[in-house]
């Protein structure tokens, strides 16, 4: 675990221009249809003023004269008024576990994290989505920023950039605190690598509550999927300090491979039976290529 | 063995071991982003019970086996074996043709054999026991001197190579026992005497099949030998062989062509043999002989059959020289005696110059009918010595014989020569004393020239009491000395006789000097002397040579250089020596040698090289062996020995140990 390197990586901007020319292109695609707070580019179930026609109702008195079809009373002799779709925004959260093990990796996992916060949270600006991004710290009060334009992607990044990773709230606290917080209803995106000793359901079951389009991105770095490790050692856990001897030898390294099958595919398996779409990457995937291609299939995007 | 202490601090190794490996002082701490995963991994592995971990363990396996191996080193496990009783051992390997008999448990040849009972011998061996090698067939050579270095002992033993010569055992024991029996100094009597080395007593092993020439006189001294049959001890190995192989002399039997050869079987059943016959590489003549086995009879060396074969066709159409080779086509163990070889060359007349003052008992002599049909014979006086055409003939060698009859040549002629009642000139000759009537008391019947003669009544008047070179041998010596000698010149003989036959007195009177030419030993003694020092050379080297031998070669014409090709088809050139012959070395095997003008390639002679030899041929294995005064019988004295193993053990410590390195540093499999 080279610190040097991991620090050079982290210094690259987390959204290069390429990525963002990229990422106007897309859209945030929610698989329900929710109600927005204001207007936004988005339809709504709600009938209201936009260009889509939706429907035709009586005339009652006290309508806007403005929506009244006068080539229909010109025919049948009756006031109709034509009812338009509604364009409403949609509520995106992006969710960065901010525990001391998202530091390990090349680039860290948190810096990975943050990059495809950035990125989503860029496509979301462009549809006058709004944008909320915050840490998995267990913090009470609601510090971050509700970002909505292309014109907050400074502020976002601004944002992400003075983002740490020292909470050492477990998974459970932090998506608790999250929840009370926040009532709105949308997209939820939650990054994290779901190394928690206390367990990652009980946190996912909270959000499952709340009715959320959820999508879970478990994040592992290349160190922890491929371990490249020699000898006798004494594993140190940089969040409780918890330690665990090993002997490396070859069967223990294929044991833990399969060890870490099996937690990726329970993982997986909590979540596609409580409607939360779960993707699994590496470190090692780049950002593009992960919202581009993955998220793209998984419908996050469009 | 080891106090109990010892054994208690060894015993506790492996626990050690054990309570280190699961201790596992050593750990590196890695911070790692959680421990989650890991500890789940530990746990399902841990799940089964320490013994479960252990079970999968290859290091710890590893470790404590080499530690185990290296703890039974400790132990000095061992067996009862034997080892050689002595400290210093000579090996005497028979390596004569015999030793390629191939009738041993193996069906490799009994040199083969006689290596691999010395190899396990040099396993018995301690380290620091010394040991030499000698080989011998029908000369001994030092393979090794002594030394502990067993690897080397090893190496110069497969070194020894199969010969095709004869057995004779004496050099080698002279060699062995040249170190255990010290020589002393010269003087014997002397209170001064001492030996002038310690004496270093060994024993001395012989390989061999027994079939060795009889050692009248050695005396073992410090010297304990050890006798060690090779081949089958039980019965007699079947084996058929050409013993003798032979041409007659066209000369003597009126042109006729005649080979003969003498078939010998050395088993004990009778045999039927397939011959076949070649003359110039092409099949003559084919038969089939039977030759009686030995039976229960206790025939020495077996029963042989004479067989001849009638080759006159060839004696007309004769130029130059043919090879000629006999084979047994019956294959059995012993093949070096399968095959004979003989060259028939053309047939020449000897030439002889006598040099008389009209010698009539000279004359009779060499007027026989025998002596006419195998030589020429010119009689001229004195006076000739001074013609031309004799100093020109005698210095180019065109006589093979000389006979001066009271009279000297000035340079000696390039041949045989005869001196009757006068000395060569050359150094070493000379007249000792001038004796009257001196009687004879011994004659060297040994020697081929005087062959069945007799002179014990024979009466000399007058005679020269002679004073000959080194090297030569006194045929007929008188009380006063010798009176008939015969010695080298080079690659000649010179035969000087101080009386002469007739006494010539200045006023002309002739008288007889002695009455030896009134009895049949004279002319027997001037035919013996025709065909040993006449025909014998112009028949060249018609002779047989056997393997081994020094092979002197004469050519018609003096060549400077020649070039001599053996059966396997190499050539040596060889360079002229001052006696106008060469001498070739290198005829180790048997078969056809020819020898040409350097350069060309007719052959100008060919001389056959065969063993023939009946005590080879005879594969009957003894199982004692008579050296000098002692008997040896097979016997092996090993004294009972501990076989340590302690030194396998430890290097199979090292080679587990290797490997748990290997697999840790390499992380093979763990």
């Amino acid at each position: 675990m080279s610190n040097a390197s991991t620090k050079q990586s982290d210094q690259e901007p987390l959204l290069s221009p390429s990525l963002l020319a990229q990422l106007e292109r897309m859209e945030l695609v929610s698989r329900k249809i929710f109600r927005g707070r204001m207007k936004g580019e988005r339809r709504s179930r709600r009938k209201g003023q936009s260009v889509e026609f939706a429907d035709f109702r009586n005339y009652v008195a006290g309508d806007d004269l403005r929506f009244i079809d006068w080539n229909m009373y010109a025919r049948l002799d009756k006031l109709f008024l034509k009812l338009y779709l509604e364009e409403e925004d949609l509520h995106f959260y992006t969710l960065v576990d901010s525990s001391p093990s998202m530091k390990f990796g090349n680039p860290t996992k948190f810096h990975y994290a943050k990059q495809l916060a950035g990125a989503l949270g860029y496509i979301g600006l462009c549809r006058a989505d709004r944008i909320k991004i915050e840490p998995l710290d267990g913090a009470k009060t609601n510090s971050a920023p509700v970002l909505r334009g292309r014109t907050s992607l400074p502020r976002m990044i601004e944002y992400l950039n003075q983002m740490q990773c020292d909470s050492n709230a477990t998974l459970t606290e932090a998506v608790k605190a999250f929840c009370l917080r926040n009532t709105g209803k949308g997209i939820l995106v939650i990054i994290t690598d779901l190394m928690d000793k206390s367990g990652y359901e009980e946190a996912l079951k909270y959000l499952v509550a709340r009715d959320l389009d959820i999508y879970l991105i478990h994040v592992l770095s290349q160190e922890e999927i491929e371990p490249d490790i020699q000898g006798d050692l004494k594993l140190v856990d940089c969040e409780d300090q918890d330690i665990a001897e090993i002997s490396v030898s070859q069967r223990l390294i294929d044991r833990y491979k399969s060890t870490l099958a099996t937690f990726i595919e329970q993982a997986r398996d909590f979540s596609s039976k409580r409607g939360i779409v779960y993707t699994m990457t590496s470190t090692e995937r780049s950002v593009e290529r992960l919202v581009s291609r993955y998220l793209r299939q998984r419908g996050l995007v469009r | 063995m080891l106090p109990w202490y010892q054994w208690l601090i060894l015993g506790l190794v492996p626990p050690l071991i054990f309570i280190l490996y699961f201790l596992k002082l050593r750990r590196v701490p890695l911070e790692v982003p959680s421990t989650y995963l890991w500890t789940k991994t530990v746990e399902d592995l841990h799940v089964n019970s320490i013994w479960q971990k252990l079970r999968k363990n290859l290091l710890l396996l590893l470790q404590l086996i080499a530690v185990s191996l290296l703890m039974l080193t400790c132990l000095r496990p061992g067996c009862e074996g034997t080892k050689l009783a002595g400290d210093r051992f000579i090996f005497v390997v028979d390596q004569s043709a015999s030793m390629s008999a191939t009738d041993t448990e193996k069906g490799v040849s009994r040199l083969e054999e006689a290596k691999e009972q010395i190899y396990g011998l040099l396993r018995d061996m301690k380290s620091t026991d010394a040991a030499m090698v000698i080989s011998f067939s029908d000369r001994a050579v030092v393979q090794q001197s002594y030394t502990t270095n067993k690897e080397l002992l090893r190496r110069k033993i497969k070194l020894i190579q199969q010969t095709q010569r004869g057995s004779d055992i004496n050099e080698a024991l002279t060699a062995a026992s040249g170190l255990a029996n010290p020589g002393r100094t010269s003087d014997k009597t002397s209170e001064r005497d001492v030996q002038v080395a310690d004496a270093l007593a060994a024993t001395l092993f012989i390989f061999s099949d027994g079939q060795v020439k009889e050692v009248p006189k050695f005396i073992f001294g410090n010297l304990s030998a050890e006798y060690r049959p090779v081949g089958t001890l039980i019965g007699r190995p079947d084996n058929l062989g050409i013993t003798a192989f032979a041409i007659n002399s066209q000369l003597e039997s009126d042109s006729q062509i005649q080979v003969f050869a003498r078939l010998l079987n050395s088993g004990d059943e009778d045999k039927t043999a397939n011959i076949a016959l070649y003359v110039n590489d092409e099949l003559q003549d084919a038969r089939q002989v039977e030759i009686p086995g030995r039976g229960d009879k206790d025939i020495a060396g077996g029963n042989s059959v004479p067989l001849n074969f009638d080759l006159t066709q060839f004696a007309t159409e004769l130029e130059s020289a043919v090879p000629i080779r006999l084979e047994i086509e019956d294959k059995d163990v012993y093949m070096q005696d399968n095959v004979a070889y003989t060259v028939l060359n053309p047939a020449r007349m000897a030439t002889i110059l006598v040099v008389s003052d009209y010698n009539k008992y000279l004359e009779y002599a060499f007027n026989t009918s025998f002596i006419e049909k195998v030589a020429t014979i010119q009689f001229e006086d004195r006076d000739y010595l001074k013609d031309e055409e004799y100093l020109k003939s005698a210095a180019l060698g065109m006589y093979d014989l000389v006979v001066y009859d009271q009279c000297q040549p000035e340079t000696m002629p390039s041949c045989n020569t005869v001196f009757w009642g006068d000395v060569p000139l050359v150094e070493g000759w000379a007249v000792k004393e001038e004796v009257e009537t001196t009687p004879i008391v011994d004659l060297n019947n040994n020697h081929s020239v005087m062959f069945g003669v007799q002179l014990g009544t024979v009466n000399i008047l007058q005679s020269n009491i002679l004073d000959a070179p080194k090297g030569s041998v006194v045929l007929v010596e008188s009380v006063n000395g010798p009176v008939m000698t015969i010695g080298p010149r080079g690659g000649f003989e010179d035969l000087v006789i101080g009386f002469p036959l007739m006494q010539y007195e200045d006023d002309g009177d002739v008288s007889n000097n002695t009455d030896w030419q009134n009895i049949w030993s004279f002319p027997l003694f001037v035919q013996n002397v025709v065909m040993n020092l006449a025909v014998k050379s112009s028949v060249g080297n018609s002779k047989n040579q056997t393997p081994g031998d020094l092979v002197k070669i004469r050519t018609q014409i003096p060549y400077p250089e020649i070039d001599v090709l053996n059966p396997a088809s190499s050539k040596t050139s060889l360079k002229i020596r001052s006696d106008n012959s060469f001498v070739y070395s290198d005829a180790q095997t048997s078969g056809i040698y020819s020898v040409s003008e350097k350069g060309e390639s007719n052959a100008e002679q060919m001389f056959a090289v065969n063993l023939m030899d009946r005590q080879e041929s005879n594969l009957e294995v003894r199982d004692e062996l008579s050296l000098g005064y002692e008997e040896l019988e097979q016997t092996i004295q090993t004294e009972p020995s501990r076989r340590d193993f302690w030194t396998a053990i430890l290097l199979a410590a090292l080679v587990v140990l290797t490997i748990e390195w290997y697999i840790y540093n390499r992380r093979v499999f763990i």
